[in-house]
């Protein structure tokens, strides 16, 4: 067994990733640094900065909080028993059918994969969040990091001036933090969950602007004379004097966080829905070099009224997501841009009672558009009534060595706590190659 | 491919330290201690770093054992001390300040519950237990075995209480916390490397707690019987046995049941999970906790316990554990110093487990007082040499409690510590602690600071409106007064960071003031204070 690509996380710092900053520094190619951008010096050149901004690699997660039900998006079965009362409708890419809830992402499938053949087994909300938010079952004793923390860690700056994890969870039901676990706090997200501006992100009205800022010019001088010649287990005396150095860009980036400054033909685009003003934010955010946003659309916990709940959610979710979609492609922003619906099931093919359908981890479906993705592909299927996969199986592991692969990052890249490696897709987990570029 | 490498969940190694060959067992620790590290340094061909100065002692002891920076005047005394023996009375008066207690107290809690939940009644047992020096084997016993219907040892419950959820919880934090050894990755397979450490270890551990079980009433009760049943790699179906970390094993006594009565019990341990008005669950013949503690405690097997501790309370004193990390204690993974801990442990059970005795051993030893600065030529010395001290992250409580004293009134914050009723107003502190306390993360394995902790010192009104208040109890009112701006300085360099300015910082302070206080001589101070409360050197024990 030969040791693969490592990164050290308890690692002390002399062998932390900031030693990439000499060979990167060196004339490593924009695709190099694109990966591991720790690269200060680099920045300061405008023209490297550019090309780094250009290079650089985001995603976006639209969770569908609750489970969205495959059958009424991705993975329609007219005729059957189980289809329900809505039509599949043909895509702009020849072949590809989706559900009729979807009519703007059926014009537009040219830059999306359908993975139809996801089984997952973990049935509950808790249970399912935590499988697909880490890739990875619960283990005992460890908390691995989520999606979005392990993104902001491959993907973000150390002295990022945005935030590098952001995560949208404004309804009340289902909702979930998120975890950098054994990341640290670090890679934890800014969480939104009350009001669309994070906290602690405005200067208090006592304080000048220039107090504020000459006493941070101040403090720093302080940390700077203090740490010399200092050392610190896991670089814990680094990461504080880096939270604070981030502290003037996280304000200067409360702007994102507001799209009053869209042209309004931009802001109608979108439109009114909360969902879709999210949408905007995220890309406002990836436009600014945020490497992660999750946006979570609740509840599609349709164990009753499957059918108009699905009327309803669909038509936002088609309408944001082409509309995102269309927004990044004009932007050129998706070619980097990797965006993912998902949730932490799909729903069972049988209808039940009261016309609703209940939780289902045998087989469903995700989709993956944009950065690394190839358009208009279909991977896997399910069977005639969609109980089972017919065809290429695939577990929450193989969903997250794809979507690194797609990022460019190293899907076997290994993690150490302590002194055991933790590979950052589950053990063995392969990217699932047909839906890739 | 499911693979997992190296699983390091072996046992300790195989061949400890003969104790023929440690140092006497009548040594004073600090000199075993400085005995084994200087050994150490000369084998690594390493220089050590130099002893901290005066006051650099009083910070750090006083945050090791009271919990929080000293005061102006406690600075002083050690300082202006011409005493031979001020480092040994410092470390007694500590110890026997009622800040040790609530210190102790906080560590314990960290170590043992306040992850999984906060406990009021657990912290006030813990908090007791502090105050008498309760010794760790009786702490152990208390929170396995402890009684519910005796008020004293039923707060001791919690331990297991927020872990009876979950039988692989109960097992691992139980081997973690007490035993330094993570089990749970032998649950699916043997050991791959080690030969002697197979699922019947895991499985052996689980079965201690496989019977415990909470009640409605939310009372902790053990079942009658059962034992687990698990699938080797091979797929064979074994029975666990009752076995320790170290292979010794339990045997249940046999005992002749009826049917009839097997039924009877199986109906009280139903009746007891589901009826909130069952009677006091009755205990049965056979404890399998009690056993555990039996055995790990019992003179063949207690190295485990008692390495450890030892292992726990040096991580929390010196930055990094003899081994490390602390829950992997085996033979792959060997101690920096194994003599030392051998010889540590050893003194530790021999001295009834008595961890105030340890921890003013280690607080006197010259390793204790080395700079955390290395200024040497070529490569700073590894970690695992302890040539140069760490720089250890305060807890949120110590974070807490320093910044509650550092921006306060310096005279009155002196005078308070050495008054009459001082415990009353520690217990206050304490109080006053949690709301700043609460807002800070916990630090975990691989911690960093985010951004939301210097967004939330930057950017909210508490720290404005709290630390930062100018008025006569605050350190803010106190410099209001001071005319003479290098006076001024140096009255909050002493108060905040326990130490006087250097030059350049006087020249940049006073620079600072010079220009702000145009715009306001208040709100200039309050940004230097500001500054001083932020900075690195009062968030860290260096």
């Amino acid at each position: 067994m030969t040791r693969r690509t490592s990164d050290m996380v308890a690692a002390s710092e002399h062998v932390s990733r900031r030693g990439f900053l000499g060979a990167a520094a060196a004339g490593a190619t924009a695709a190099g640094f694109a990966q591991d951008m720790t690269v200060l010096d680099v920045l300061k050149n405008p023209l490297i900065a550019a090309e780094i901004k250009k290079q650089q690699k985001h995603v976006i997660l639209l969770w569908l909080a609750g489970g969205a039900s495959q059958l009424e998006t991705w993975d329609p079965k007219p005729g059957r028993p189980t289809g329900g009362p809505f039509m599949p409708i043909s895509t702009n890419v020849p072949g590809v059918e989706i559900s009729e809830l979807l009519p703007k992402m059926a014009g537009r499938m040219q830059d999306t994969a359908i993975i139809r053949s996801l089984s997952t087994g973990i049935g509950d909300h808790g249970g399912g969040a935590s499988l697909m938010e880490t890739g990875r079952r619960k283990e005992q004793g460890l908390q691995y990091p989520d999606l979005g923390a392990i993104i902001a860690r491959e993907l973000g700056r150390a002295d990022s001036q945005v935030p590098d994890y952001v995560s949208f969870y404004t309804s009340t039901e289902g909702r979930r933090k998120g975890t950098s676990g054994f990341l640290g706090a670090r890679f934890a997200p800014m969480f939104l969950s009350d009001s669309m501006i994070p906290p602690n992100i405005r200067r208090l009205e006592a304080v000048s602007e220039v107090d504020h800022r000459e006493r941070a010019d101040l403090r720093a001088l302080l940390a700077r004379r203090f740490t010399q010649g200092r050392h610190s287990r896991n670089n814990v005396l680094g990461s504080h004097t880096n939270a604070y150095q981030r502290v003037r860009g996280i304000m200067a980036s409360e702007k994102l966080f507001s799209i009053d400054s869209e042209p309004t033909a931009i802001r109608e685009k979108y439109g009114p829905t909360q969902f879709a003003q999210q949408c905007l934010i995220a890309r406002r955010m990836v436009e600014a070099g945020v490497p992660f946003v999750k946006v979570a659309r609740a509840w599609w916990d349709s164990h009753g009224q499957n059918f108009e709940t699905h009327q309803e959610l669909c038509a936002d979710l088609d309408h944001s997501m082409s509309t995102l979609l269309d927004d990044l492609e004009e932007r050129g922003l998706l070619k980097n841009t990797l965006v993912i619906t998902l949730a932490e099931f799909g729903r069972t093919p049988k209808i039940n009672a009261s016309l609703g359908r209940d939780h289902f981890a045998n087989a469903w479906s995700t989709s993956l558009s944009g950065c690394g993705i190839k358009g208009g592909s279909v991977y896997g299927k399910t069977d005639a009534d969609g109980q089972n996969v017919a065809e290429g199986k695939i577990g929450a592991g193989q969903l997250f060595a794809t979507i690194f692969k797609a990022l460019g990052i190293d899907h076997e890249k290994e993690y150490f706590v302590g002194a055991r490696p933790l590979p950052i897709s589950d053990f063995g987990a392969q990217p699932i190659d047909a839906v890739l570029a | 491919m499911r693979f997992c490498w190296p699983v390091l969940c072996a046992l300790l190694a195989a061949s400890p330290v003969s104790s023929a060959e440690l140092l006497p067992s009548g040594t004073p620790i600090n000199e075993a201690i400085d005995h084994y590290l200087e050994a150490g340094w000369v084998e690594a061909k390493v220089k050590p770093a130099p002893l901290v100065s005066g006051a650099g002692l009083v910070r750090r002891m006083t945050l090791d054992l009271a919990g929080r920076i000293p005061t102006v005047g406690e600075t002083r005394a050690f300082v202006d001390s011409g005493s031979p023996s001020r480092w040994t009375a410092l470390a007694d008066r500590l110890l026997s300040s009622p800040d040790f207690a609530y210190h102790h107290r906080n560590q314990l809690d960290l170590l043992l519950l306040a992850t999984k939940k906060n406990d009021g009644e657990f912290r006030k047992y813990l908090l007791q237990a502090a105050r008498e020096n309760r010794s760790w084997d009786v702490l152990f016993r208390q929170m396995m075995t402890g009684r519910e219907a005796n008020a004293a040892e039923k707060p001791a419950l919690a331990f297991l209480k927020a872990r009876a959820g979950s039988l692989d919880d109960l097992t691992n934090d139980t081997s973690v916390l007490f035993f330094g050894v993570n089990v749970s990755c032998a649950k699916c397979h043997d050991h791959p490397l080690v030969d002697d450490w197979k699922q019947d270890h895991f499985y052996g551990m689980a079965s201690f707690f496989t019977r415990t079980y909470l009640t409605k009433k939310n009372t902790l009760a053990e079942k009658y019987s059962g034992l687990i049943k698990f699938k080797t790699t091979e797929g064979k179906e074994k029975q666990s046995r009752f076995m320790f970390l170290t292979g010794a094993e339990v045997a249940e006594p046999k005992q002749k049941k009826t049917a009839e009565q097997r039924k009877a019990e199986d109906a009280e341990v139903k009746r007891q999970i589901k009826d909130p008005k069952a009677p006091a669950a009755k205990v049965p013949g056979f404890s399998p906790r009690a056993k555990l503690v039996e055995v790990a405690l019992g003179a063949k097997d207690r190295e485990f316990f008692s390495r450890a501790i030892v292992n726990r309370i040096w991580l929390r004193l010196m930055g990094r554990g003899i081994v490390d990390p602390p829950d992997q204690m085996h033979s792959a993974n060997t101690p920096s110093h194994p003599e030392l801990l051998e010889w540590l442990a050893r003194d530790l059970a021999d001295h009834g487990y008595d961890l105030k005795r340890l921890i003013r051993g280690i607080v006197l030893s010259d390793a204790y007082a080395i700079s955390s600065r290395f200024a040497g030529e070529g490569e700073v010395p590894g970690a695992e040499t302890f040539a140069v001290a760490s720089v250890r992250l305060l807890t949120p409580r110590q974070y807490s409690l320093s910044l509650l004293l550092a921006s306060a009134n310096p005279d009155q914050a002196s005078k308070q510590v050495l008054s009459a009723d001082w415990s009353k107003r520690r217990e206050q502190l304490e109080n006053e602690s949690n709301g700043l306390a609460g807002k800070i993360e916990l630090p975990g394995d691989n911690f960093q600071v985010s951004i939301d902790e210097a967004l939330l010192f930057s950017n909210n009104d508490q720290i404005q409106n709290s630390l930062l208040k100018d008025s006569a109890e605050r350190l803010v009112g106190t410099l209001k007064s001071v005319s003479d701006r290098r006076q001024l300085i140096g009255i909050a360099f002493e108060a905040m960071l326990s130490r006087a300015p250097d030059a350049d910082e006087v020249a940049v302070f006073e620079a600072f003031l010079t220009k702000r206080e145009k715009a306001g001589r208040v709100s200039a101070i309050q940004q230097m204070v500001w500054a001083l409360l932020t900075s690195p050197e009062l968030r860290f024990n260096y």
